[in-house]
């Protein structure tokens, strides 16, 4: 009986060790922990030359396809903007996306670690440990992130990481038909963005430099009028669930 | 040149702090606002036993469905254990998720410490309850020590739970409205002054109607009601001034808007009103103050969370929120009243003595 019993209670402890062990160290798990600890020798980055925006929107479909956005979410989208300047009409087009800063104000408000940086510079959200409190979605200067109706979980631009590790350009920037989007390596002097970056010292500008974020998506050619919050009359569209 | 900015294609972010948040920092607040109230009788056995006792009532009603309003506000609110698992020490959230559960558990001892007494007393009257009673009252001794040292640990976490509420809103520097070292302390100051209008309001609605109770209570909303429009006139000097860029830039985007100039109209008589009608009539007018005080302590919540949360980070205008019927709006709001009214009427049989034990208190 006392050998039952001891057999017994073994058994509910290797069960319930098993339990947790399931629980809380599930395979993927297992993948963000080695994405948050793996070294790397690269910091990746981009450049978007706003001249050669022609405000296609072919990322922003790319990138939906790619990483499954649902409806109504955006992971990059080409802001689009009418400027009247007395008789003249321009268009503008500005492509945003998370700016994978270097000093992320999402990462340290997050509760749980669920948000964390690569060596690499790409900044990830763990979906097996966020929580949902869009703590990071406040956080974020550049309304980059939200909350996926899917998921129920924080969503953003991971830079496409899963195409990186596979050597592979983000989906965005394969797509661009003016070549606005340039990605690459900020660690390696001969990538395209490093050139870049050296070649208009002056004139490369980051959105909300103010916000100390350290953006890592550069602009070339940023009309600083759009820069912060812009100074304008607000979009005529909608989600579909506000309109109806 | 005269230039004219038209935004043709931009995204809109949904409101991801839905009005579940809103309803918990109305709930948390009044609830530290109400025991910190009710410290004066049950502490140093000082002053108004009536309103130490609606005081009690009013932080255990808003106390105990405030984290449920919390967890709701989760998307993943099955995952509230990794609050637990992965604490992380620079997110103001994650202590949070710690001071929660020590103020509630301290509200409950010190609670039942300053109430076992009553129910002793009303084990003793007898009657069909009076197991119940007894069983409650657990001796039923006055143990002003123990009552003092539970109290101690509970202010602390009191105080903790109004430091993380405010900070956790101050640190987003992405939301202009939001970065300000005005907030927690006007975030207090109307928990206070919303907790003072609660004990008004119960005062006129459990029988026993005390004037000498509304006018003290009156005279204390007064002078917080005076803080509370002292905090918001100096953030309003700081961001009409230009001396403060950031106060500034919070101003320049909402300055413009007939919404947002309705709102602080309205604010502002909010904060007034009170006063003038405390001036007029010191008693007698509980039931007005108390509920224009309430309305205040929800409103700049409201408008700090739902509001804040229309304003772009990077495009032009506002996102234009509209309240969902369903549980992420109207039913969540209505539930969490409906949760609270249940509280109450369970609550208050076990804080208010019935109408035959009333002259001993």
């Amino acid at each position: 009986m006392l050998q039952n019993r001891r057999d017994f209670l073994r058994g509910l402890v290797s069960i319930s060790a098993g339990a947790i062990a399931l629980a809380f160290d599930t395979p993927a798990q297992a993948d963000t922990q080695a994405a948050r600890t793996a070294p790397s020798t690269h910091r990746w980055g981009m450049v978007v030359d706003v001249a050669k925006c022609i405000g296609c929107q072919a990322c922003t479909v790319a990138c939906i396809h790619e990483n499954a956005v649902p409806e109504d979410n955006f992971r990059t989208i080409v802001s689009t903007y009418e400027v009247h300047e007395g008789e003249r009409t321009d268009a503008y087009m500005l492509a945003r996306l998370c700016n994978h800063c270097e000093k992320p104000a999402c990462i340290p408000v997050c509760p749980v670690g669920a948000t964390f940086q690569r060596a690499d510079g790409v900044v990830l959200v763990d979906g097996e440990r966020c929580v949902g409190c869009a703590y990071c979605v406040q956080a974020c200067p550049y309304d980059a992130r939200f909350i996926n109706p899917v998921t129920n979980k924080a969503d953003k631009c991971t830079f496409c990481a899963h195409r990186l590790d596979a050597g592979l350009l983000p989906a965005c920037v394969e797509t661009c038909v003016g070549g606005a989007r340039i990605f690459g390596d900020l660690r390696d002097p001969q990538s395209s963005v490093r050139r870049l970056l050296a070649e208009h010292q002056g004139e490369i500008k980051v959105l909300k430099p103010e916000q100390g974020t350290v953006p890592q998506v550069f602009y070339l050619g940023l009309d600083p009028r759009f820069a912060g919050k812009v100074d304008g009359e607000a979009a005529l569209w909608r989600p579909s669930h506000q309109e109806a | 040149m005269d230039t004219h900015i038209v935004e043709l294609v931009n995204v809109t972010r949904d409101t991801a702090w839905l009005p579940w948040a809103v309803q918990y920092f109305f709930l948390i607040g009044l609830s530290v606002g109400s025991f910190l109230l009710s410290l004066r009788h049950y502490v140093f056995a000082r002053g108004d036993v009536r309103l130490a006792r609606l005081a009690l009532l009013g932080a255990l009603v808003c106390g105990l469905p405030a984290p449920v309003a919390l967890l709701s506000d989760l998307h993943q609110p099955g995952r509230f254990y990794h609050f637990y698992l992965f604490f992380t020490p620079n997110s103001w959230m994650s202590w949070g998720a710690f001071f929660i559960p020590a103020y509630v558990t301290g509200l409950l001892v010190y609670a039942w410490l300053a109430l076992r007494p009553d129910f002793a007393a009303r084990a003793a009257a007898g009657g069909r309850l009076a197991a119940l009673w007894r069983l409650l009252a657990y001796g039923g001794f006055e143990s002003l020590g123990a009552r003092r040292l539970a109290a101690g640990i509970t202010t602390v976490a009191a105080l903790l739970v109004a430091l993380y509420t405010g900070m956790e809103v101050e640190v987003v520097r992405a939301r202009a409205l939001w970065h300000t070292p005005f907030l927690p302390p006007q975030f207090l100051l109307t928990a206070l002054a919303g907790a003072v209008g609660l004990a008004l309001v119960f005062n006129r609605s459990f029988t026993g109607y005390s004037v000498e109770t509304e006018a003290r209570l009156n005279r204390l909303l007064l002078w917080l009601q005076c803080a509370v429009i002292a905090l918001g006139l100096g953030w309003f000097a700081l961001a009409s001034s230009g001396l403060n860029a950031t106060h500034a830039r919070a101003l320049a985007e909402v300055a413009d808007s007939p919404r947002w100039q309705l709102t602080a109209v309205w604010a502002a008589l909010a904060a007034v009103a009170p006063v003038a009608l405390i001036v007029w009539r010191p008693v007698g007018s509980g039931w007005i103050t108390g509920l224009i005080a309430l309305h205040s302590a929800w409103m700049i919540r409201w408008t700090v969370f739902i509001g804040g949360q229309d304003i772009p980070k990077t495009g032009a205008g506002f996102y234009d929120y509209h309240l969902p019927l369903g549980h992420d709006g109207l039913l969540g709001l209505l539930g969490t009243a409906g949760l609270w009214l249940f509280l109450l009427i369970v609550i208050a049989s076990f804080v208010v003595p019935p109408r035959h034990d009333r002259a001993a208190h």
